[in-house]
């Protein structure tokens, strides 16, 4: 818009510019073209092109000749378009803008004349309006007038009417007012016919219908009529009550019943209250049928018989007595509205007493089977209920307490495994308490715990496997649609509950190890006060614990080790792939968070039971090696060994030792297996006094009489021991009869030699100490397997009590086998009449 | 040799059982050991490590009337030490001193300072009061236990008070506490019993406790260490005596005695019959609240307490002795008289690790021809000792075939 504007002012400008120059020069066409020199007059506005121009002049000139604001700035653009363009351009700008004009003038004369036709038109519709409007006035007039009198007649009618409208309504009123007193008289009659027709309904909608007016003036004219009613209405009441608690009657007239007594104000809570009470009632007679049921399954399980085909009798007639149950409820729920809170209570409490009993039953330590079945029955009864009455929510508050309950099982389950093991174990030291002599009681003790620990086990799976199923079968009992409601409502808990089972299972075992090991150590003393909440005994002193019973510690506690654990980790992972549960139960280890890891580790149980294995065999070679220490000490304290006089024959002492280790042995025999026979053989060449050593009988050496020579059997022991390796005494002991004879043998041998290093003798108590040695060369042979080894031990002994010895001459050897002799003699002919 | 260790090698002549630290000795590292040789001159060699720490010098070599069955050194004067001595049937206990040297070695004889008569059975072993200066002496006899004042200046010894244990104690050892001066302990067959010296009477004990030997802990109070008489190591607080605190496994056969360090807590040694000496690290202060769940706890957080074993002996190891003067060197005597002094060279890493309860299981390669070929010079030694002995008897024996 300002574009064009600027261009019009622009066209104006120019059109001015046309017409000065047309004023100020005949052909404007020559006006620039105009000498510089002529006259100031011509020259004053076309002075600005030339040289010669005089800026204040011309500004005057202009002030002259236009006064004009506007004008002169119009002028002052004009000026810059003639400045800026050339000839050329400026003609055809005049070309242009005549065009322009031309075209303009033709559109003024088309805008005047189509203006002038609508003026036209204008005027002559004015002309047609005048004329039509002088008609109306009177019309309008006429109007008004008829109305008026409508009015005034209306009003007439109106006044003439009323008095009859009124009396009318008069007799209307008095006509109701009798139809009701007739109803009321008639009452008790129509009573007396619907109760004859046991059309209750009505006669109760009758009643109410009336209880108004009875109200109001039953005191005064209706008293007869009131009472009569009432009466008869006091037989509907009756027969009604009658009829809720007749179980024969359909439950919609039950209903009924019930609905119609609320609505003759009748007490029904109190109804209620005694329906509800018939309900417990009932309650209390089926959980007494449960327990009936739960205690012949278990009569069942107490006798050997297997078969359970008395279980199937009071089993049907539970639930028979359930479903009536089921019904009852169902019914109740029908007649009273609102009574689901408390029928839910009601059969929650129904469910609760049942895990009650089944809770005793565990406590009684049935059998799994046992508990599965009653499980189940728990299941179908609840599953009947929740037909009736889905608000309880019964399933999933029975799943919960079977949850609870299989945990109950389980823990309690492996608390009685743990009882028959220590049973089992504790037999041991029962025994030996009553000194009841038994051919192999370790050996008795020990299988009678491993097969304890097994069967356990076992069972324990066995129960696992059980439960799993019937998580698997409940689920399957419970209807499609309302398995389907269930994963709705709690979908989380029914897939846990495998998980859930597999997890308490590897806790428990878990647990239970650790508890058995626990047990064991305290069993063994070992225990400190940190492990003495296991308090399933009183704690033992710890000098009354039988060497044997720790024996059977040590082997069952490798049995476990090797056998049983294997046997738990095959069965249960048998077990879960059967169950294709491999997935869930080992990756994240099903609910329980991976962040704990698996419930049960084989390896970790592997390993404690392994080093308690080896501490129970120390401990075992500790207590039998320190009875024979104290034997020793005993034998060395005595005596004044520096004033012992000549050896007689083989000392006693030799004698307990020996039985001691006899003793030992039928222990160990029992108990550990036999090792690989494997004897320590010197590897190299002793030299002759080792070669000697190992057949001393019939050495050459012994025929030598020449004490000089026997002494010479010392520097002999210490060649040799100069030149052989040395003797590996405290070699690893292994859990064989052969290991832990020698062990004890050797230990036994070298605390020997360190008593022996203690004392000092004389001639003789060395001598004694030889004899005696001597002695025991020939027996140990029968006893300990690694010959090398007690020998060497032997020999130490009789070097350290040469270097402990006054006056170490050692006894001829004729003297000294002469006695051996002897004393073989004497013993093997001890033997002989036992 | 062990990786973390080096051992120097000290001959005896006899067989020996007893070694003991010079503790008053602040100059140098330096051990008393006493020889248990029935027929032999008894001796008692002054030990000295070298300046360089690289042998065992004998600073000096006394010779002792009787076999030395126990050795102590006193705390306080390192010129004086104790000995109980028997041979045969005769018995006795007497605190000598160590002659001025003077720079020459051939002074054989000790002075006595005081002779512990008064005893009437078997004595078992004197004490010292390991802590610092104290005039009072403790022997211990098969069944009493005697309280000295000794004067050293004056040389005298006098009976102080004197305590039966009772007919059917029999007394074995014993060891003084060096936290409290009154308090003592003497282990006997069946238990270990604490005395109070002011009252001369029992205050406490461990019953049902066979004990060889025990040792308090220098660093921390009211805790004892016991050998037990077979096998088993005992850390016992003497405020709970119910249960140890904690046990070591000890040695295969009887661990015969137990010295606790006196700088580092916790660091035990053993020495055993079966010719081993054991460095046990006992952290007691993690154990006092984990020994609960240390079943349940992963095999590779539970600590392994047996830091060394050195046990390239020929025979059992009787002596045992830290030194006091630099904590991580101790000397060990076997039976055939080697006495061994072991440097643990990563000691002091031990020691930052103990404070830190860490677990730096020194172990390095054992064995080898190095050991075979000392072994075989040690058995050689003892041998010819043997044919020396053997000789003189023969040559009675001839004398009496002459004859």
């Amino acid at each position: 818009m300002e574009v064009e504007g600027g261009e019009t002012l622009d066209d104006k400008a120019k059109r001015m510019r046309d017409l000065l120059l047309s004023f100020y020069s005949p052909d404007p066409s020559s006006a620039s073209s105009l000498p510089p020199n002529t006259s100031s007059r011509f020259a004053t506005l076309d002075s600005i092109n030339t040289a010669s121009f005089d800026a204040e002049q011309y500004m005057n000139l202009l002030d002259l000749s236009y006064r004009d604001e506007k004008v002169k700035d119009r002028f002052i653009r004009l000026i810059h378009v003639v400045q800026k363009s050339n000839m050329e351009g400026l003609l055809h700008k005049h070309v242009e803008m005549a065009a322009e004009i031309k075209n303009l003038d033709t559109d003024l004369q088309m805008l005047v004349y189509e203006n002038y036709n609508k003026f036209i038109s204008a005027t002559d519709t004015i002309k047609r309006m005048k004329s039509n409007i002088v008609g109306m006035e009177t019309n309008m007039e006429q109007l008004l007038e008829k109305i008026m009198s409508v009015q005034s007649r209306s009003d007439g009618v109106n006044t003439s009417l009323f008095e009859k409208r009124k009396h009318i309504e008069k007799l209307h009123r008095t006509r109701n007012l009798l139809r009701k007193v007739q109803f009321i008289y008639d009452l008790p009659a129509r009573l007396e016919k619907c109760i004859k027709s046991e059309a209750y309904a009505d006669a109760v909608k009758f009643y109410t219908g009336a209880m108004p007016i009875f109200k109001a003036y039953g005191d005064s004219s209706f008293q007869d009529c009131k009472r009569q009613s009432e009466e008869a209405v006091a037989i509907i009441i009756n027969n009604l009550e009658g009829k809720v608690f007749s179980d024969a009657e359909s439950i919609q007239a039950r209903a009924e019943a019930v609905m119609l007594l609320k609505q003759l104000d009748f007490p029904v809570e109190s109804l209620k209250v005694k329906l509800f009470e018939k309900l417990e009632q009932f309650l209390v007679d089926l959980n007494l049928d449960s327990k009936e049921l739960t205690n012949s399954s278990v009569d069942v399980n107490g006798s050997p018989d297997p078969g359970r085909v008395p279980d199937a009798a009071p089993a049907t007639a539970h639930e028979a007595s359930v479903r009536e149950f089921a019904e009852a409820v169902r019914a109740y729920k029908v007649i009273f509205l609102d009574s689901e809170p408390q029928l839910s209570k009601l059969t929650q409490d129904f469910v609760r007493k049942h895990f009650e009993a089944t809770h005793q039953q565990i406590e009684k330590q049935i059998h799994s089977a046992d508990l599965v079945t009653i499980l189940r029955v728990i299941w179908s009864d609840v599953l009947l209920l929740d037909e009736v009455l889905p608000e309880a929510s019964l399933p999933d508050f029975a799943l919960q307490s079977a949850l609870v309950a299989v945990k109950d099982y389980i823990s309690s389950a492996f608390s009685h495994f743990l009882l028959h093991i220590s049973d089992a174990v504790m037999k041991v030291q029962g025994r030996q308490k009553e000194g009841i002599e038994e051919e192999y009681p370790l050996q008795a003790a020990l299988e009678a715990s491993q097969k304890a620990v097994l069967q356990g086990s076992m069972n324990v799976f066995l129960a696992h496997t059980l439960i799993s199923n019937v998580w698997g079968q409940l689920i399957l009992n419970t209807s499609e649609q309302e398995f389907r409601r269930l994963l709705d409502e709690n979908s989380g808990l029914l897939l846990k509950l495998r998980d859930l089972t597999i997890d308490w299972v590897q806790e428990g075992f878990q647990d239970f190890f650790r508890k058995l090991d626990d047990y064991f150590r305290l069993l063994s003393g070992k225990s400190n006060v940190a492990s003495q909440e296991v308090n399933l005994l009183e704690r033992m002193p710890g000098d009354k614990i039988a060497a044997g019973l720790v024996l059977v510690l040590a082997q069952l506690s490798l049995f476990i080790e090797q056998s049983a654990i294997p046997r738990i980790t095959e069965a249960r992972n048998l077990l879960y792939f059967c169950g294709g549960e491999i997935a869930s139960s080992f990756s994240g280890g099903g609910v329980r968070g991976s962040e704990y890891g698996p419930a049960f580790v084989p390896a970790e149980v592997c390993r404690i039971f392994r080093s308690s294995g080896e501490m129970f065999l120390h401990l075992y070679i500790n207590m039998r090696t320190q009875k024979i220490s104290v034997l020793l000490k005993k034998r060395f304290a005595a005596p004044n060994w520096v004033k012992h006089k000549e050896p007689r024959e083989v000392h006693m002492f030799v004698d307990l030792l020996l039985q001691e280790f006899e003793e030992i042995r039928t222990e160990v025999k029992q108990i550990l297996p036999q090792g690989i026979l494997r004897k320590h053989r010197r590897t190299d060449s002793n030299g002759s006094a080792a070669s000697s050593r190992s057949n001393p009988l019939r050495d050459d050496r012994l025929n030598r009489s020449n004490t000089q020579k026997a002494r010479s059997q010392l520097l002999e022991t210490h060649l040799a021991k100069l030149f052989k390796q040395k003797m590996e005494i405290f070699t690893k002991v292994e859990q064989t009869q052969e290991s832990v004879i020698t062990t004890i043998v050797k230990l036994s041998l070298k605390s020997l030699q360190e008593v022996v290093r203690l004392q000092t003798f004389n001639r003789s108590g060395f001598q004694q100490i030889q004899l005696d040695i001597h002695f025991l060369k020939f027996t140990l042979k029968r006893i300990a397997e690694d010959e090398a080894a007690v020998d060497f031990l032997l020999d130490e002994v009789i070097v350290s009590t040469a270097e402990r010895c006054l006056d170490p001459v050692p006894l001829e050897p004729p003297i000294l086998d002469r006695l051996v002799q002897t004393k073989l003699a004497k013993t093997s002919e001890q033997n002989m009449p036992s | 040799m062990q990786g973390g260790s080096t051992g120097i090698g000290y001959g005896l002549k006899y067989q020996a059982r007893c070694i003991s630290d010079v503790k008053a000795d602040t100059d140098h590292t330096s051990f008393l050991a006493g020889t248990l040789s029935l027929k032999e001159e008894n001796e008692v060699h002054l030990l000295r490590l070298s300046s360089g720490g690289t042998e065992l010098i004998c600073e000096g070599l006394f010779s002792h009337p009787n076999e030395i069955w126990d050795l102590a050194s006193c705390p306080f004067d390192q010129r004086i030490f104790s000995t109980v001595f028997s041979s045969g049937e005769t018995y006795g206990a007497a605190v000598w001193q160590i002659p001025e040297l003077y720079g020459q070695l051939s002074s054989p004889q000790l002075e006595s300072v005081a002779s512990l008569d008064g005893h009437t059975c078997k004595i078992r072993c004197v004490l010292w009061w390991p802590t610092g200066r104290h005039d009072k002496l403790v022997s211990v006899d098969e069944q009493n236990l005697f309280l000295w004042s000794l004067d050293t200046s004056k040389k005298t010894a006098q009976v102080q008070s004197q305590e039966s244990a009772g007919m059917l104690h029999y007394l074995t050892g014993g060891a003084w506490d060096p936290h409290d001066s009154n308090s003592i302990s003497l282990t006997c067959d069946s238990s270990v019993q604490f005395w109070d010296l002011r009252t001369m009477k029992k205050t406490n004990s461990i019953e049902h406790a066979h004990v060889r030997n025990v040792d308090y802990d220098m660093k921390k109070r009211y805790t004892l260490v016991t050998a037990e008489d077979e096998s088993g190591i005992h850390i016992w607080d003497l405020r709970n005596l119910k249960f140890p605190v904690a046990d070591l496994p000890g040695h295969p056969h009887w661990t015969w005695t137990v010295k606790c360090n006196p700088v580092y807590e916790g660091l035990i040694l053993s020495a055993g019959t079966d010719s081993a000496v054991n460095l046990w690290l006992a952290s007691s202060l993690g154990r006092n609240d984990s020994a609960s769940d240390s079943l349940a706890a992963p095999p590779t957080r539970r600590i392994e307490p047996l830091l060394n074993s050195y046990n390239d002996y020929e025979d059992s190891v009787y002596g045992l002795a830290w030194s006091s003067r630099e904590p991580w060197i101790f000397a060990s005597l076997s039976y055939d008289g080697r006495c061994g002094l072991w440097r643990e060279q990563k000691m002091s890493d031990f020691g930052f690790l103990v404070h830190r309860q860490k677990i730096c299981v020194v172990e390095g390669p054992r064995g080898g021809h190095f050991n075979q070929e000392r072994r075989v010079i040690s058995c050689l030694t003892l041998f010819i000792e043997q044919w020396k002995t053997l000789r003189h008897v023969s040559a009675i024996n001839d004398l009496d075939v002459k004859a």
